[in-house]
């Protein structure tokens, strides 16, 4: 505890130290020694993430433009009278097959149900759920006797596995043919009177069910981070505003908001790169079926399910180009930061 | 510094973890050993395979069905020492990663696709000394693959047929029908009594759907005939023929009314394919009929311990239907050796027949299971195979290059109310990619 | 206590109805999951789960139609004695049961003058003629007992144990707990795989950040972002090349295969983390121990890793949720042979989805750990993102 207390009074005296003295170079001149050691600090994470990840990853940039079993260019798996984009042909498939391209109206239907419009329903409903809970969640939990336990409640879920959570919503969206409703949503709903409704096979409340398990998952990730930058929040300066009569919405919006706007934009951006790369819920609850596919999902089913690894590559570049302009958003906060300090 | 300590313990944890790894190594789990029926194991032929030789295998068994596997192997490990290492999975991206990576299991259960699908590195089974006389030709076809046969079959099953409960019917005054038409005036007569007459459930995971692919084939074969199916499944019948269409909207009128069906098309949709075996032997019964494999028999007697089969639940084969629509499970082997040898000469002859019959693992498509069931249930669908003229196999299992799974999904939008031309035209052309050669 | 600190009390009220309805509606699901863990496979789905708590169903249908004439005892008519098995059975279902009720006897109806009971209520009445409520408790730990010793049979294993019918591999004895099939042995190879995959990318990302963060070097930047880029990659891809190459060193099926592989591809968040928080450290520290002489490494070794401690205990628990929850890099590169727990887990209901009552217990055993390392890491875990993601 006293080495803990230690710490954090460091840590705010240097930061204070900082501001002061901005113009600095980032580092200090006499911790330059040599070239060679600081390669040998990055040296274990540079070799692992250079065989683990960058390895794999020019690997599957190569199979993308291969054909089903990565024997021969993509161009020969071109049809007869289809259209054919050469040895693009896989990027082809993945960016146009689930379209129908008839009419505007149909091309605009087909895109809201296709992977990709999924996957942009659920980075914005997902996002945005998890944002706000965890936010609103350290917000009011920061002002209870009882914080400890509302926030390890939250941050629960992410104790479970995805195995788990599929069989804790099983007991959730049930959807029961007989009189007793096994299911706790349509319990309550029959109870009222209403009539029970089946929750993951009717378009377009599943793709919103499954993104709702997803909120009860992350939200504790999120809160968790932004309960720790809220701590950071001086209180001289929240009692200072209180003081002067403002409203608490006033002092959250006004005050709390913008200094730690920083964390809310790490949190957006890690939870955008996460909900991406996620297929696990779909792929457990409704296996993509009944127009709930997701990017991930598409790109496993093309791989283990279909066998075509040039498809299922593709699918997989897409969305890692998908995924840039969000590390770009964040690398461009940390160059901004890094000039600052 | 507390912190510090806290650093160096867990530094210790970790040395310590690995001290105990270097010194007793990863511990292989053994397969529990199981009782074997009393058949002897002189007769069974080692092929040269020592004591302590091992064979890798993979399959989607576990539970109670690893259990069942185990127990028939248990007379060949007992005779050679033959080792197993399995390995028991339901994802595919298991075995294509191992086969991918070149290090696949010596043997693999898996699908008849997967035949299809890695047929240029798969051992041919009459080198490796399978028999095969012990099978029917409509056992030996599906497995194979360009004239080369890549897959013992090894456990069976019939799809074309109905689960009824004889005490209900009985009761109702309901009698079992002979033809098609019959059928089709019972469900009508159940309906305007009141009483639901399907229980139907898509819900299976990832694969949901497949129950109605099923059932949409037994009217393939009720309407059209097993030449019809074959022709889907070499490509010489589109899959957007009009004869397709007709079974469709056959089984559409049922599975999505709620007169015909429990729930309509919402609860057909959502109900997992086990509560629907469950439905019509539940107390009160939701529905009368449940159109299921034979694997079902076997659902239902451990859901309900206090029915008895024949009396309080029965089957009877698909009325009018050409041929049975059926399921074959082959196993598969990537590499030759003694220990392979053995367990397929083993699993190909009489014995291990009879022992799979034994083991009440489903049905076996080794002739010398025939009479060897202890599961009256069983050894009735033993004989409703023994007995066809003909035996198609599934579409989907039997068609490459994710057509299964799009066939899976292209019924779950059908009867969510999607437009079924442009379903099956979606799927004609998933079927011309898959079969392309 | 006076006006203001009652206001002031009033004024939370909103506070802690959000608080804690969120909290509630966090924790039912969970709730539901330990409850039907503990509840025995036929009542789980027959009824919600919440009515476990609610009073049985009783001898209410048969009071209401049958008991008037046949009596509580159900012997009261001799000619038809409802404690006969041979006449149970017969009517032991609803349908076969209002099929008798509908009829006359002595040409009277059955039933006289009250109605005839619904289907559900026939099945009640079945149901209790049969006895049937008396055999099942409303709870039982059969399911954690099954998941623990990795029974695998039809029924369970106290009761196979009991009629002496368990399957070969069990003994009935305590060493059934190390079974191979069960969660006990599966425990300690989920720690063997946990504990050095969060260990080492900790070790390698604090190594990393220092770097990055307070040492010097050519295109600084550049290689951070690109590392930090590095997060989108998706696993899937890397199996197939990687595992062509574990099978070629001898890595396949190996403990260190698979902890070089979750260090692998936790290295990009653990870098990002680490050197967030590291950047926030005071300079003046540094420098002062720069000019008394120190080395890197004794920087490192004395001052980055004490007071990474906050960030250390916040990627371990991240880290450590990742791979005991992880099932796919365990099962292709590690295997059936060694077990871990999320295999065993998938491993329990059969390939059709039976058995999968025993996956509840096995799900809520599989949760207890992370849940403790949680609440013992809670309060570095907030200091440390703290740290991270916040800079002045």
């Amino acid at each position: 505890m006293a080495a803990s207390q230690a710490n954090s009074n460091i840590g705010m005296s240097g930061k204070r130290k900082r501001k002061q003295a901005s113009p600095n170079p980032p580092v200090p001149q006499i911790m330059k020694q040599g070239a060679f050691v600081p390669w040998l600090y990055l040296l274990p994470a540079l070799a692992v993430m250079t065989f683990f990840i960058v390895y794999p990853m020019i690997n599957t940039i190569g199979l993308s433009f291969m054909n089903s079993d990565g024997t021969a260019s993509a161009a020969t798996t071109c049809r007869d009278g289809q259209p054919c984009w050469g040895v693009f042909e896989n990027y082809r498939y993945a960016l146009t097959d689930e379209f129908n391209t008839s009419s505007p109206a149909a091309l605009w239907k087909s895109f809201w149900s296709s992977s990709y419009g999924n996957t942009i329903k659920w980075i914005v409903v997902m996002v945005f759920g998890t944002v706000t809970v965890g936010l609103a969640f350290a917000v009011l939990a920061d002002r209870v006797k009882y914080e400890a336990l509302a926030k390890a409640v939250l941050f629960m879920p992410m104790a479970i596995s995805f195995v788990g959570a599929g069989v804790i919503w099983k007991f959730v969206y049930d959807y029961g043919t007989s009189q007793t409703q096994i299911g706790l949503l349509n319990s309550i709903i029959t109870s009222l009177g209403g009539r029970p409704v089946a929750w993951l096979s009717t378009i377009p409340i599943n793709t919103f069910m499954i993104v709702i398990v997803g909120i009860w998952i992350w939200s504790g990730f999120c809160m968790t981070i932004l309960a720790a930058a809220l701590k950071s929040v001086p209180d001289e300066i929240i009692e200072a505003a209180r003081v002067d009569g403002a409203a608490e919405w006033t002092v959250f919006w006004k005050i709390i908001v913008p200094i730690i706007l920083p964390t809310i934009t790490v949190v957006v951006t890690t939870m955008v790169i996460n909900v991406l790369k996620l297929f696990d819920l779909v792929y457990v609850m409704t296996g993509g079926n009944f127009k709930t596919d997701v990017i991930a999902n598409r790109m496993y089913t093309e791989m283990y399910k279909n066998f075509n690894v040039g498809r299922g590559t593709a699918v997989a570049v897409i969305l890692v180009v998908a995924i840039i302009p969000f590390i770009y958003l964040n690398i461009k906060r940390f160059l901004e930061q890094e000039a600052s300090r | 510094m507390k912190n510090k300590s806290i650093f160096w313990s867990m530094t210790s944890i970790v040395a310590l973890v690995a001290l105990l790894l270097t010194a007793c190594g990863p511990t292989a789990t053994e397969a529990p050993a199981t009782q074997a029926p009393s058949t002897g194991g002189s007769e069974i032929d080692c092929a040269g395979a020592k004591s302590g030789d091992e064979i890798s295998m993979l399959y989607q068994w576990s539970g109670v069905e690893e259990a069942a596997l185990n127990q028939v192997l248990k007379p060949l490990l007992d005779a050679c020492g033959i080792v197993l290492k399995p390995e028991s999975t339901r994802d595919q991206a298991l075995l294509d990663t191992r086969v991918q990576a070149g290090t696949p299991p010596d043997v693999a259960f898996w699908q008849v696709a997967q035949l299809v699908q890695y047929k240029d590195k798969l051992q041919a089974m009459d080198a490796l000394g399978a028999d095969s006389s012990s099978y029917s030709d409509f056992f030996l076809a599906p497995v194979t693959i360009d004239g080369k046969w890549l897959g013992l079959p090894i456990k069976a099953d019939v799809k074309s047929i109905i689960w009824y409960s004889p005490s209900n019917f009985e009761t109702l005054g309901y009698k079992v029908p002979t033809t098609w038409d019959e059928l089709d005036a019972l469900v009508e007569k159940m309906a305007a009594d009141g009483n639901v007459p399907w229980s139907m459930g898509f819900e299976s995971g990832d694969a949901t759907g497949w129950t109605g692919t099923d059932f949409v084939q037994d009217i393939m074969l009720v309407q059209q005939g097993p030449g019809f199916v074959n022709g889907i499944l070499d490509g010489s019948v589109s899959y957007a023929d009009p004869g397709v269409k007709q079974a469709y909207e056959t089984y559409g009128k049922w599975a999505m009314s709620d007169k015909y069906t429990v729930g309509g098309a919402q609860g057909t949709l959502s109900t997992p394919f086990l509560e629907a075996i469950y439905k019509p032997f539940a107390d009160p019964p939701e529905a009368m009929l449940v159109k299921q494999s034979g694997f079902a028999g076997g659902e239902i007697a451990k859901q309900f311990s206090n029915l008895k089969q024949g009396a309080d639940y029965d089957f009877f084969v698909v009325p009018s239907i050409q041929g049975l629509q059926g399921s074959v499970e082959p196993m598969m082997a990537f590499a030759d050796t003694p220990a392979v040898r053995a367990l397929v000469k083993y699993l190909s002859s009489a014995q291990g027949g009879a022992n799979w019959a034994a083991a009440t693992f489903g049905l076996s498509p080794n002739k010398g299971a025939a009479g060897n069931y202890t599961d009256a249930a069983l050894q009735k669908l033993g004989d409703a195979i023994a007995s066809t003229s003909g035996f198609t196999t599934d579409i989907g299992d039997t068609i490459p290059g994710g057509f299964g799974s799009a066939e899976f999904q292209g019924i779950s939008e059908f009867v969510n109310g999607g437009d079924l031309d442009s379903i099956l035209a979606g799927l004609a052309a998933k079927q011309a990619e898959g079969l392309k050669k | 206590m006076n006006r203001d600190q009652i206001n002031k009390q009033l004024n939370k009220l909103p506070t802690h109805a959000i608080v804690i309805l969120t909290m509630v509606i966090w924790a039912v699901p969970t709730l539901g999951l330990l409850v039907t863990s503990l509840r025995p496979p036929e009542a789980v789905g027959s009824s919600g789960w919440w009515t476990a708590f609610t009073t049985q169903r009783t001898a209410g249908p048969y009071e209401t139609y049958c008991a008037e004439c046949h009596g509580t005892d159900r012997k009261a008519l001799p000619q038809a004695d409802l404690t006969n098995p041979e006449l149970i059975a017969k009517y032991s279902r609803s349908l076969q049961l209002l099929a008798l009720l509908r009829q006359d006897i002595n040409g009277q109806p059955h039933m006289g003058n009250m109605p005839l009971p619904t289907a559900q209520e026939a099945a009640d009445i079945a149901s209790y003629l049969r006895d049937d409520d008396q055999a099942n408790s409303r709870f039982t730990l059969n399911n954690y007992i099954d998941a623990l010793v990795g029974y695998r049979g039809r029924s369970s294993y106290t009761a196979d144990c009991e009629a002496g019918t368990q399957p070969p591999d069990l003994k009935c004895n305590l060493s059934d707990i190390l079974n191979p099939r069960g969660m006990g042995r599966a425990f300690i190879n989920s720690l063997f795989v946990t504990l050095p995959a969060t260990f080492i990318p900790i070790l390698f990302a604090a190594f990393a950040g220092y770097a990055f963060a307070w040492l010097d070097f050519k295109g600084r930047f550049l290689l951070f972002a690109l590392l930090v880029g590095l997060q989108v990659v998706p696993l899937q891809m890397t199996l197939v090349p990687i595992s062509r190459f574990y099978a070629q060193t001898g890595l396949n099926g190996t403990f260190l295969g698979v902890w070089l592989f979750h260090t692998g591809f936790g290295m990009p968040y653990a870098i990002y983390l680490m050197r967030n928080f590291l950047g926030t450290l005071p300079r003046d520290l540094f420098e002062s121990a720069y000019l008394d002489g120190a080395t890197h490494w004794t920087v490192f070794r004395q001052l980055v890793v004490p007071l990474a401690m906050p960030a250390i205990a916040s990627l371990g628990i991240f880290q450590f949720l990742w791979v005991w929850n992880d099932l796919l890099v365990a099962l292709v590169f590690l295997g059936g042979t060694t077990p871990v727990m999320t295999y065993q887990i998938s491993n329990m209901v059969t390939s059709l989805g039976s058995g999968w009552q025993v996956l509840t217990a096995a799900a809520f055993l599989s949760m207890l750990l992370p849940m403790i390392v949680f609440f013992s890491l809670q309060r570095y875990f907030v200091r440390g993102l703290l740290a991270g993601s916040v800079k002045g």
